[in-house]
């Protein structure tokens, strides 16, 4: 029973995905239902694992002796990660069904958003590492053609293959990483090696340790890749949604946090990590303050917040992680879908367009301001006990220099928050357009994203028995109860983050008196619009493989005699290595 | 020795039906290896093989190019090859040598001597998926030639 | 002159198989090409038999022969349709003019 749930997880989507692009398009209110009841139906399956996971189920597919098993387990951690992206992405599902109304190729759309999902299960269920690298591929695979859904916009078109190349790059280390651990312990299964990591030599752990890393920075947009993120923005929203909250940045923090036992040792691996998720946090959190772009000061914010948790990560601080990523998954997808309904009425992403929305469109306001308060770190809200969480892991084990340029981050993260929430419903109307409100499927999908942003916080402590050590041995993670996580919270350095964060809101209220402060400020915001110069970096990256391809491209002369030539040569090789190479 | 006599004849055939510019001649170059193929088949103690070599080989395969190439046209064609004759040359020469050179030792034996056989049982009982199989290429052979004729009779009646 | 019988048979396959292999590379006319792969199939089928007659189980090496006939016979009959509805289609025999490539 449970075993066959757990295929479940990934098959479902897989299959709605094929039945919606079978259906074809002319059925366009067939195509919404189906991705909705299948999405739904995913969504159920991943919850209904919950139960299992304490008991370790372990699906074995037998493939023959070279790959090993196919193993698939439903752990914790793999259990979590799937409820996220099965339950958030069907929200987002529900979501498009409003939002995409009349758009054209709804079965492409459909099948690869449910592709994607069932893809990201996969990716967080399964114990082998060539499965791992597998999904992590279908996911990047995924988002390209998502990020390029409007296939005749050259800015989609180069933000989707911007996220491919980028991400590719980062896989290079998942795969390194993963034939290195083949190599070494013979077995594709990484469970056994996380529960001994002394199987690999130090130095090969160590090449493994920074390739993990790489890959991950890649994924979740963390410095120096992170530019890719704000250009996936092109995308439609409920697949920004989709890509920020449920499945693709996560896989990289879920990386991270599935291998840090086995990496903690190797030396200056968790500084590494550290200091990525610290600069990227406070990077992103500037650029988001001087974007006036909706979509992009949200991008930013993602970026930023996946900062704060590869942060935890490299303080020790598991649980703050993936407790962070919960809360974020939930108020980020409100926030974006809030966001989507709002660009879908007005008709432009810029916020300096936008302004006195609110009176439009109330649901909306309180939703994205709940979002906001959450993001900001406000408590009672979700956001602020998970990034308590992170700051009080990043005091316990972490430079104290660190903590303090996390918390400002958090003070910048509040300012930018108010400054959206501010730019888009409050303030002077700049267009005189009409503006409907959002459409019923939105605000069925809205609704409970709100509830859960003011309340998931409650479940912290049956979180924390999620993650516990009988299902995730080696994290060591021993928090069981709410209590233990409000005890943890409620200390001295909470009220100092919380005088940061009121300050990042006082400087807001007060921005016209802190006009001496903000013009000195300037050449900093110049050079954060520019991404502080990494866009260069990247865009370089995706330059050179481009026109490497382009030069590759010689060697494809469709020419039947060449392609022969290289059968031969082909040929020739394998002999001299038959005859000569021993 | 007929054998060497029997190959320079088999490489000449080959070369000639590789050289010539005009294709029905050189349908019947292959025609004449196929035909020396199956002597040598012979000559190996593979009567059976032989047989059925000179008869589809031989026979059917030279009708069919014979067929195709009474539709397709015998003009002229353009000689000027994509690949550089030279480079080829050396290519074919260097993979030969290796492959020479890794079937030397297993070839520079004495001929052992002919087993006894019973082709027809073992192919009717051990090997009867073989047979399976050639009915289905047969069927699929089948299947084409109807291509190529449909094809014929459509050209016979657009001109 | 002392050659074993399996040496000239050594010589004849990969004599067949290397004028194939030529022709593959050097000429353009897709008949060619498939009088090229007949050239080549006929190698093989020596290689078989002399397989089959050193491993002293001709039975074996004689119903794989069967089997390789048959497909090449196909395999020319599948190639010769082909080069027809090629012909018709571009007007020529040449492969150079199959390939859509951008160069």
């Amino acid at each position: 029973m449970a075993t066959t749930l757990l295929l479940l997880t990934i098959a479902i989507p897989w299959v709605g995905g094929l039945i919606v692009w079978l259906v074809g398009n002319k059925h366009t209110g067939l195509q919404h239902r189906i991705a909705v009841a299948f999405a739904l139906l995913a969504g159920g399956a991943g919850v209904a694992l919950i139960p299992y996971s304490s008991s370790q189920i372990v699906v074995n597919l037998p493939l023959g002796s070279v790959f090993g098993n196919f193993t698939f387990v439903a752990d914790g951690l793999g259990v979590f990660l799937t409820v996220v992206a099965t339950v958030i992405g069907s929200l987002a599902v529900i979501f498009s069904v409003d939002y995409m109304q009349g758009e054209d190729q709804l079965g492409r759309y459909y099948a690869m958003v449910l592709f994607f999902i069932g893809a990201m299960s996969g990716l967080v269920l399964t114990s082998n590492m060539l499965l791992v690298f597998f999904f992590w591929e279908i996911t990047a695979l995924c988002s390209y053609a998502l990020i390029s859904f409007h296939n005749d916009d050259p800015k989609a078109v180069a933000g989707g293959i911007k996220a491919l190349i980028i991400t590719q790059i980062g896989g290079v280390g998942l795969l390194a990483g993963a034939l290195l651990l083949y190599a070494v312990t013979g077995s594709m299964d990484f469970n056994a090696f996380i529960a001994n990591p002394a199987l690999m030599p130090a130095k090969w752990l160590g090449i493994m340790a920074f390739g993990f890393l790489i890959a991950a920075a890649a994924k979740s947009a963390q410095f120096p890749f992170q530019t890719w993120l704000p250009d996936a923005m092109e995308a439609p929203t409920p697949i920004s949604a989709l890509i920020h909250a449920a499945t693709m940045v996560n896989a990289g923090v879920y990386l991270m946090a599935r291998f840090y036992p086995a990496f903690k040792d190797v030396p200056g691996w968790t500084t590494a990590v550290l200091l990525v998720g610290m600069i990227t946090a406070l990077m992103a959190a500037v650029m988001a303050l001087v974007s006036n772009d909706l979509k992009r000061v949200l991008a930013y914010s993602t970026v930023s917040q996946l900062g704060y948790m590869f942060y935890a990560i490299g303080a020790g601080g598991i649980y703050a992680s993936q407790f962070h990523l919960f809360s974020h998954s939930i108020f980020k997808a409100l926030l974006f879908l809030g966001a989507g309904a709002v660009i879908h009425s007005v008709g432009t992403r810029d916020m300096r367009q936008m302004g006195g929305l609110g009176k439009q469109m109330p649901l909306v306001r309180a939703v994205f301001i709940i979002g906001g308060l959450a993001l900001a770190g406000i408590p009672i809200l979700n956001g602020f006990w998970s990034k308590e969480m992170v700051l009080e892991a990043g005091l316990a084990n972490a430079p104290v220099w660190t903590y303090i340029v996390m918390l400002i981050g958090a003070g910048i993260t509040a300012l930018y928050t108010f400054r959206c929430v501010w730019m888009v419903f409050y303030g002077e109307p700049h267009s005189d357009q009409h503006v409907h409100d959002a459409g019923p499927a939105m605000k069925v999908a809205l609704i409970p994203l709100a509830f859960a942003t003011l309340t998931s916080w409650l479940l912290a402590g049956s979180f924390g028995k999620l993650l516990g050590p009988e299902t995730l041995p080696a994290h060591g993670i021993e928090i069981s109860s709410l209590g233990e996580v409000i005890h943890e919270v409620l200390s001295l350095p909470t009220l100092i983050a919380l005088i940061v964060i009121a300050l990042g809101l006082a400087a807001w209220w007060w921005r016209g008196r802190l006009t001496g402060l903000s013009n000195a400020l300037k050449g900093v915001g110049q050079a954060a619009a520019d991404s502080f110069g990494f866009e260069a970096i990247n865009r370089g990256i995706v330059k050179g493989t481009q026109s490497a391809a382009e030069a590759l491209r010689a060697t494809q002369t469709g020419l039947l005699n060449w392609n022969i030539f290289g059968i031969i040569a082909g040929l020739i090789i394998v002999l001299a290595v038959v005859i000569f190479g021993g | 020795m007929w054998h060497i006599l029997i190959m320079t004849g088999i490489l000449l055939c080959a070369i000639m039906a590789i050289r010539t510019k005009r294709l029905l001649v050189s349908a019947i170059w292959l025609a004449g290896c196929s035909a020396l193929v199956a002597l040598f088949l012979y000559l190996l103690g593979a009567p059976e093989i032989a047989v059925i070599e000179l008869s589809v080989g031989a026979g059917l395969v030279t009708v069919l190019f014979v067929f195709a190439i009474n539709i397709a046209g015998d003009e002229a064609q353009p000689s000027h090859p994509v690949i550089s004759r030279p480079l080829a040359w050396a290519v074919i020469a260097v993979a030969a040598l290796l492959v020479g050179w890794l079937l030397l030792p297993g070839v520079n034996v004495a001929v052992p001597g002919l087993p006894e056989s019973q082709l027809g049982n073992t192919l009717w009982q051990a090997r009867s998926l073989d047979m399976f199989l050639i009915g289905v290429l047969i069927f699929a052979g089948a299947l084409a030639m109807l291509g190529l004729l449909a094809d014929g009779k459509k050209e016979a009646v657009e001109p | 002159m002392n050659i074993s019988i399996p040496v000239i048979a050594g010589l004849v396959i990969l004599g067949l198989l290397g004028i194939g292999l030529y022709a593959l590379l050097a000429v353009r006319n897709l008949i060619k090409i498939i009088i090229a792969l007949q050239i080549m199939v006929k190698g093989v089928l020596v290689a078989f038999i002399l397989a089959g007659r050193l491993q002293g189980d001709m039975v074996t090496a004689q119903s794989m022969a069967l089997v390789v006939i048959v497909a090449d016979t196909i395999v020319a009959v599948v190639g010769l349709a082909l080069a027809v509805q090629i012909r018709r289609h571009t007007g020529k025999l040449d492969t150079t003019a199959l390939t859509t490539l951008r160069r």
